[in-house]
């Protein structure tokens, strides 16, 4: 097992109860520490999917999936403790603080009173998020509560961050905020995956990135590289585009 | 268990920010509570304690209809009322109010009544003892009469009783009338005063018991019956706000961030059950007060707790995590908010009549007592019966915690099952 993978999925697949068609086929990657890597795809590509196997939310049907060396399907609480998960819901209680939702899931992490209280601080500081507190999210705007939904998901300071579609529904200062977190964040070598719609965030922000297109990988590498793999591109949606069709999908 | 800690924290906080809900939560079984208690009331007097109401026209005022009225009162199966006089317009009256129902039974007792029974006594021993003794004939053969006049809606069978346990009295009344008759003329005879007195009580007295493997002989109250009947129906109506408090976690993504953390899904519900067996737990003890200071101002008995507090305690924890446990059950296999409280208030509802949170289960009809044996709620009010009416203690209350115990596994398993195997927990 090579070190450097942070992530690596071998023939993963996954077909949902009643369907027939695999959200996703035979998929193989590796995504590899410190990376900062996207998955694109149009809407039912599988990206969700597959964040979701990696995140132990559902389980593939078919393959394997090595999370810096541990088996998902054996090492799970292991893989708990080095992933932290984002996802796309504001999957946060609407009636807490945004102190109470971060000490919440900072407790179940197991995170000692003292550290998570100095934890909290710093996060809701570097997020812009100091005078909120102790308001209830019920209070708060969307970009707000996105930047909670974030510190929720990496509270323990996890080895691998999971973010889908961390920056939908926001304004352009929150999104740009976020950004920049995430990118000092992985410039510490948290190794962060990305999926998103936004093509100029993840040309922006990725080091590396594959685009799937019906549960199948399409084309994968450093954004730069796949401009100038295709000569009559001339950005990331331009290949995007041409990868995957102009059709329209469900 | 510090996860677990976390779990009661939240949970707390999140009930403590509705307090609306909890407040309906609390609020609404207490004012069933106190209605059906209410309207149970008269229903349950007239299994229990409630006597009929006799009205008396005695023109007698003599030693008959005194012993008659005496003996009745002490029957405690009546309620009498007597006018005397010799009026007629009391009679009439009498019959008016038999006839309008205030009174469900009339008895008219005429003059001489007493003397007739008397002379006839007399007549009979003095024939008895010396048969050389002339005998007035007359006086031998003499009856008195009493007239009985119902409300028309009385039962004959009703009527029957009523007239059989009457004959029994004027019947013992006659034999002391005789036995004094027979004492004066024994003292005549042997010129001694013999102070002898009729015996009061009878021979032979009979040991009644009611036989039910229900309630061992006892028969509730409607304070004593509705206070754990709805104790038990706000504790399961509690599936409701945790059936929605977990499919709300499931479709706003805290429970899938959840499934992310190294966190189980057990630490998670537990967190919820010890919550919600608190508030089930101060939802009984609020029951228990208004049972016990709040019903005798609605002219209602007071509730008896009995005396076994520890007993009084586990049933009430046992219930409660029944109660619980089936709420976690409903939000883990319903896939809609309105799925959840439809089945859970549903549900909540049969599972009340088939325990007998309504109508007693030692009235319920053979089949439906056996049916009954396998509701939950029948478990906890048969245990709170025993608790209240019996003085029961925690080992004999035994079976009744063990079943709602073993619910609670069975539910909060079968809701580990459904996390593990539905796509939708």
């Amino acid at each position: 097992m090579d070190e450097k993978i942070a992530v690596n999925i071998r023939h993963l697949t996954k077909i949902y109860k009643g369907s027939t068609e695999p959200a996703v086929d035979d998929l193989n990657l590796q995504i590899y520490k410190g990376e900062f890597y996207g998955l694109l795809g149009p809407n039912g590509a599988g990206k969700t999917t597959t964040i979701s196997i990696i995140s132990s939310l559902i389980k593939p049907t078919k393959g394997e999936v090595f999370i810096d060396g541990y088996d998902l399907m054996k090492d799970l609480p292991a893989i708990k403790r080095i992933i932290g998960v984002v996802p796309q819901e504001i999957a946060l209680y609407e009636k807490l603080t945004a102190f109470e939702n971060l000490y919440y899931f900072g407790r179940l992490y197991g995170i000692n009173k003292s550290d998570l209280h100095r934890r909290i601080d710093f996060l809701l500081e570097r997020l812009g998020l100091v005078k909120y507190k102790f308001t209830k999210l019920i209070n708060c705007s969307g970009g707000i509560k996105r930047r909670i939904n974030l510190i929720a998901g990496m509270i323990h300071l996890p080895k691998i961050l999971i973010l889908d579609e961390p920056v939908v529904g926001i304004d352009v200062q929150s999104r740009n905020l976020i950004k920049e977190f995430l990118k000092e964040l992985n410039k510490d070598n948290t190794t962060i995956i990305y999926t998103s719609h936004i093509m100029e965030d993840a040309e922006k922000l990725c080091s590396r990135l594959s685009i799937l297109d019906y549960g199948k990988l399409v084309e994968q590498g450093a954004p730069n590289e796949l401009i100038n793999k295709n000569s009559d591109c001339s950005s990331l949606e331009d290949v995007f585009l041409k990868l995957t069709g102009q059709s329209l999908r469900d | 268990m510090k996860k677990l800690f976390a779990s009661v924290y939240k949970e707390g906080l999140l009930l403590l920010r509705d307090i609306e809900g909890v407040l309906v939560m609390f609020i609404m079984p207490l004012i069933l509570l106190i209605v059906i208690a209410l309207l149970q009331h008269k229903s349950f007097q007239n299994i229990t304690e409630e006597k009929i109401q006799v009205i008396v026209v005695d023109f007698d005022r003599d030693e008959l209809s005194r012993s008659l009225s005496e003996g009745m009162t002490n029957s405690h199966m009546f309620e009498i009322t007597s006018v005397s006089g010799n009026d007629s317009t009391l009679l009439e009256q009498a019959r008016k109010d038999v006839a309008g129902g205030t009174y469900q039974i009339g008895i008219f007792i005429p003059p001489n009544t007493t003397s007739v029974v008397k002379s006839r006594a007399v007549s009979l021993v003095q024939q008895q003892i010396n048969s050389a003794i002339k005998t007035d004939l007359n006086n031998l053969n003499a009856q008195g009469q009493i007239d009985l006049f119902f409300d028309p809606i009385t039962k004959e069978s009703f009527r029957d009783l009523v007239k059989s346990t009457l004959m029994q009295f004027s019947a013992s009344v006659e034999k002391r009338i005789i036995f004094e008759a027979y004492s004066k003329f024994i003292d005549a005879l042997t010129n001694q005063s013999s102070e002898l007195d009729y015996p009061t009580t009878p021979a032979i007295q009979f040991n009644e018991s009611l036989v039910s493997e229900y309630t061992s002989g006892i028969v509730p109250n409607s304070v004593q019956h509705n206070v754990p009947a709805w104790i038990l129906f706000g504790m399961f109506l509690i599936c409701i706000p945790i059936a929605g408090n977990i499919i709300k976690e499931r479709s706003e993504g805290s429970l899938a961030r959840l499934k992310a953390i190294p966190v189980t899904y057990l630490q998670i519900m537990s967190g919820k059950l010890i919550v919600f067996v608190g508030i089930c737990l101060i939802q009984a003890l609020l029951m228990i007060l208004v049972g016990i200071f709040i019903m005798p101002f609605l002219n209602l008995p007071k509730l008896q707790v009995g005396g076994n507090i520890v007993a009084l305690f586990s049933i009430s924890l046992a219930s409660a995590l029944a109660a619980t446990g089936y709420g976690i059950l409903i939000g883990s296999a319903a896939t809609t908010q309105i799925q959840a409280s439809a089945f859970g208030s549903v549900s909540t509802v049969i599972i009340a009549a088939i325990g007998g949170a309504w109508v007693p289960v030692m009235i319920m009809p053979a089949i439906m007592q056996k049916i009954s044996a396998f509701s939950p709620m029948n478990w906890g009010i048969h245990g709170y019966y025993e608790v209240f009416l019996r003085n029961a203690d925690t080992l004999e209350i035994l079976p009744d915690l063990g079943k709602l115990i073993m619910f609670a596994v069975i539910c909060v398993g079968a809701s580990l099952l459904f996390r593990k195997y539905a796509k939708n927990v």
